[in-house]
């Protein structure tokens, strides 16, 4: 074995980068999967503060779903202060979600078009910010927003590797839907990403639940494969690597 | 704004229709599209309308304002439609819009 080690980014959530040999290898595209509400968006954000805040590393943040201020407002709990790194210039939060009240009524699509629109608006952040992490949530949306979905399956891929190209870190949320196996809408989101991670938030008696999280690929990694304890705490989300999850 | 604007007008009480196309360098499907829009507006009659051509790949804060994720799209009076546009479809939306600006008129 050569000993050449991959550069990793930390990923700002206690526990996790002890599964993953230390973080996400740099410059990698990351799809964080889940059914609704089992915190893909929670670690995301956490992923892109915990970067600007303890890493010296900017980040994007572009929201297709959750208006910025639910976002800010969600954090705050968890002692996350969005304004301030996005005052302080570390941290760029795209609002593209459908509350825009200026964004037109689309009448019309033809199957004639491609991404070369979100791309500029990420890249022109990333520019500003000099990000080196950047999150998109949740692409699923894209779904219920276009009805070409071939083409956004191609697009997906040109934009992941326009944002990755500029060397940073890029995670994709996705959610899973509740029928069938794949991981997202478009069923190609594992093809996407070099390193999927997937969180569940099971039913485990009448009257509880249990989060927990699972590495279920990561190219270049020697990762866990079990299932592992993960909950919200006061301060976001913590995972615990010696803890296999009770549901599973 | 950083935009081509064929027919520049600094009236407030300009009524014409505006008709904003975003477009990009990279899109393959923007100049077509471009075609069809100023065939269509040749078509109508260019006194009646205001083209605003915006490229994101120099302006992305104007995507960015609107919310336009795919190229081309066509935006007219708050409706938008995204691909090569049929020039049907292109008529009905200036004519939704005529509609519009008719019923404000008439209101004031």
């Amino acid at each position: 074995m050569s000993d050449y080690e991959i550069d990793r980014v930390k990923t700002g959530i206690p526990g996790l980068d002890e599964l993953i040999e230390g973080g996400f290898p740099r410059g990698d595209t990351i799809l964080i999967a889940g059914k609704a509400g089992t915190g893909k968006s929670i670690l995301a954000t956490q992923f892109i503060y915990k970067g600007a805040t303890e890493y010296d590393e900017p980040g994007v943040f572009v929201t297709l779903e959750e208006p910025p201020h639910l976002i800010k407002r969600n954090m705050l709990q968890f002692g996350m202060d969005i304004d301030a790194v996005i005052k302080e210039g570390k941290m760029s939060l795209v609002d593209l979600s459908p509350s825009k009240e200026v964004t037109p009524v689309t009448i019309g699509e033809y199957p004639s078009f491609d991404l070369s629109g979100l791309q500029a608006i990420i890249l022109n952040h990333i520019k500003k910010v000099n990000a080196k992490r950047v999150v998109i949530d949740t692409i699923s949306i894209m779904a219920y927003k276009f009805r070409s979905r071939d083409i956004l399956r191609e697009e997906f891929f040109k934009l992941a590797a326009a944002i990755t190209r500029t060397g940073c870190t890029l995670i994709l949320t996705s959610e899973i839907p509740t029928q069938g196996q794949s991981l997202g809408v478009f069923d190609i989101e594992a093809f996407l990403a070099s390193g999927v991670i997937v969180l569940y938030n099971e039913k485990i008696s009448d009257t509880s639940r249990s989060r927990s999280i699972e590495v279920l690929k990561l190219r270049g990694s020697k990762h866990s494969s079990r299932i592992h304890s993960m909950r919200i705490t006061d301060e976001g989300i913590r995972v615990w690597p010696g803890e296999i999850s009770p549901g599973h | 704004m950083n935009t081509e604007q064929d027919v520049t007008s600094t009236e407030d009480t300009d009524d014409r229709i505006e008709v904003v196309l975003f477009k990009s360098d990279t899109c393959a499907f923007c100049p077509r599209a471009e075609e069809v829009v100023r065939e269509t507006i040749n078509e109508f009659g260019t006194d009646i309308f205001k083209l605003n051509i915006i490229n994101v790949s120099e302006n992305p804060e104007a995507a960015e304002e609107y919310g336009i994720f795919a190229l081309p799209t066509v935006m007219i009076s708050g409706q938008s439609i995204t691909g090569i546009p049929e020039p049907e479809m292109l008529m009905k939306m200036i004519l939704g819009a005529k509609v519009c600006q008719k019923k404000k008129s008439e209101s004031k």
